[in-house]
């Protein structure tokens, strides 16, 4: 039974770690269920529009900055809250990469597994210090010139609140999993989880650092489960 | 009479007793802070950002007044809450004010401008109002949370012997006011005893038009404004403007390099029925110039900064105070992070000054005086940090001529 259940685990394991690798979400693919599993697919639904993402007012400046890109803070995370077992065996290892571009984090949500390796490049002609002190992961890569790339490996789930020490409106969040059934949500909030063996979850909206929606879902083998998710 | 009472307790009770309610303050901050914003807050689609920090400085009584900035005012024993806020109307303009609690009382408008830049795909702006210092590297760290330690250096804090409206009648008055620069008096002009000058007050905001520019790796900055280094003003006192400047030019993404200069009259009018034939209080004036360098790579950040100012004085009586006053500084600081929520810093900076001949002896016009001081910062979250510094002083006049001085610091900023 347990062999069973590896097999079934190991065509999503590999999508997800094959999707890792660029750094975008796991978990999504179009592909057809495999092995008898199913999927969860919907939007996740914001009811309260995020605040743009400022720099402090800069009263000790003798100019204003220089422009800068904004990151998209409709992205969202859905995932489920609890994972069949065998889905947290074996953790095969991947690299994601979190970008660091016109004084932005690329991208600004990265939901990774764990053991994921990640990367860390400076794209920008300044320095920046990425840092977090989140209980999952706290570390400081220091200050580094552009083409350096540093890395941290995500080796507990949580969430990760990441910052650069020297540019303050730069934030990022990189959320850990012990399973693969999550994906980023698209600029419209709609989200696939595939290949997700037959059974009842809680399935989760997450934005900008919390929980916003749960919802119960029943999978079945073969076929994919419509959801949205309405935060109240 | 002035009553000045100091904890004597020794410091074997003090630091335990410190760190004990740092604990204890820490667990509480942190569960506080959750609720707390974490970032600029913005509103109106970003066209209004609010930013804001307070923080809590205790420090140990301070009888050699090393760390006033005023004559009630300890850098080192305050609460200040401040508020900062930028409006965004359009593309081209912006208004930007703060507005500061100090000492739990004292309410001012620190900043308050307009900028405006007249292309906006061009790093060029034009800023009217109260406006940021143009003069010197530190006057960029305005907020708690960016100094490496917790008081500030010598040359932007520290009271000197000098005032606007008094002025020594020779060289004699001059120097029997070395070490007092929290009460001065003289017998030419007011004849109150009050305060004296820092040689750059970072206190307050100077009023006038700015411009700055940033080409590259070039960036230039120059402003007209009413007051001077040592006495920023909200309105003229003298007629004769201040004239700034300051270049830096980043070498690197590790090394930049900047070097500053400002001329400007410096007395008040009111002097002026008491200064020779033919003077006024605008052909005094106040010159400085400063160099300055900041390097960082990796966990560590350096910074150094060199400056001089000069101020003329009435030539009133013997001894005469024939030439300009000179004062030297120079500031080293340095930062290391150990740990990703820990770092250790250190500032090192000395003032001096030129002698001046007395009728009896030749002396440096002010009391040299020397600081170092240590600290340690841990975040307890991204915006909430908390800083414990010691703090050494020494000064070769003045009735206190050293002390060491323990200090705290709770930071809370968006």
């Amino acid at each position: 039974m347990r062999l069973t259940a590896r097999l079934a685990i190991l065509p999503c394991a590999l999508a997800a770690t094959a999707l890792m690798a660029d750094g975008s979400a796991v978990g999504a693919s179009a592909a057809a269920q495999s092995g008898g599993t199913g999927g969860i697919r919907g939007r996740l639904v914001l009811s309260r529009t995020p605040r743009s993402n400022e720099r402090r007012p800069e009263v000790a400046s003798p100019g204003a900055a220089g422009p800068r890109d904004r990151p998209d803070l409709r992205v969202g995370v859905v995932y489920l809250d609890q994972a069949p077992r065998a889905a947290f065996e074996e953790p095969r290892p991947a690299r994601a990469t979190m970008d660091q571009r016109n004084e932005r984090f690329v991208p600004h949500v990265l939901p990774v597994m764990v053991g994921t390796m990640v990367d860390f490049p400076n794209s920008d002609a300044t320095y920046h210090n990425v840092f977090s002190l989140s209980r999952a992961k706290r570390f400081d890569l220091g200050r580094y010139a552009s083409g350096n790339t540093k890395s941290v490996r995500m080796d507990r789930p949580g969430v990760i609140r990441v910052f650069c020490d020297i540019h303050s409106h730069m934030n990022a969040f990189i959320l850990v999993f012990a399973h693969p059934f999550f994906d980023t949500t698209d600029p419209e909030g709609r989200f696939q989880l595939a290949n997700v063996p037959p059974g009842t979850y809680t399935v989760v909206g997450w934005h900008e650092g919390e929980p916003r929606v749960t919802r119960p879902v029943t999978v079945t083998g073969g076929a994919w489960t419509d959801l949205d998710l309405l935060e109240p | 009479m002035l009553r000045i009472r100091r904890l004597y307790w020794p410091h074997v009770f003090l630091v335990p007793l410190l760190h004990l309610l740092a604990c204890v303050l820490l667990v509480a901050t942190h569960a506080f802070a959750q609720g707390l914003p974490t970032e600029a807050i913005s509103v109106a689609n970003g066209r209004v950002v609010f930013g804001g920090e307070v923080f809590v400085t205790a420090g140990e009584e301070d009888p050699g007044w090393f760390n006033y900035t005023g004559y009630e005012y300890n850098a080192l024993r305050n609460f200040r809450a401040s508020l900062s806020t930028e409006v965004r109307p359009s593309s081209h303009v912006q208004f930007l004010a703060e507005i500061r609690l100090d000492h739990g009382e004292h309410l001012s408008a620190y900043a308050m401008f307009m900028r405006v830049r007249p292309w906006p795909e061009r790093r060029f702006d034009v800023q009217v109002g109260r406006v940021p210092p143009t003069f010197g590297a530190f006057t960029r760290t305005i907020y708690a949370y960016e100094n490496v330690v917790i008081g500030q250096p010598l040359a932007y804090q520290y009271l000197l012997s000098l005032r606007t409206d008094a002025v020594p009648s020779n060289a004699d008055d001059l120097l029997v006011q070395r070490g007092s620069g929290w009460l001065t008096q003289y017998p030419v002009g007011s004849s109150e005893r009050t305060t004296g000058l820092p040689v750059f007050n970072n206190n307050r905001y100077d009023t006038g038009v700015q411009v700055h520019g940033v080409k590259g790796p070039f960036e230039w900055t120059g402003a007209v404004t009413t007051g001077s280094l040592s006495d920023p003003r909200l309105s003229d006192n003298n007629g004769r403007p201040q004239l700034a400047g300051r270049a830096i030019v980043q070498l690197g993404p590790a090394i930049k390099v900047g070097a500053s200069g400002a001329r400007g009259a410096w007395l008040d009018n009111s002097l002026n029925p008491d200064l020779p034939r033919g003077e006024t209080a605008s052909d005094f004036r106040q010159a400085a110039w400063a160099v300055d360098a900041e390097a960082s790579a990796g966990r560590w950040l350096a910074r150094a900064e060199f400056l001089q100012s000069s101020w003329q004085l009435p030539e009133l009586g013997t001894p005469y105070i024939t030439a300009p006053i000179t004062a030297r500084s120079l500031i080293v600081e340095a930062r290391v992070k150990l740990l990703p929520s820990l770092s250790i810093a250190g500032r090192g900076d000395v003032l001096t000054f030129d002698d001046l001949a007395g009728s009896r002896e030749t002396l440096p016009w002010e009391a040299p005086t020397r600081r170092f001081e240590g600290a340690l910062t841990f975040k307890v979250t991204r915006n909430v940090n908390f800083k414990t510094a010691v703090q050494w002083n020494k000064r070769d006049g003045g009735r206190v001529r050293h002390d060491t001085l323990l200090a705290g610091q709770i930071v809370y900023w968006f």
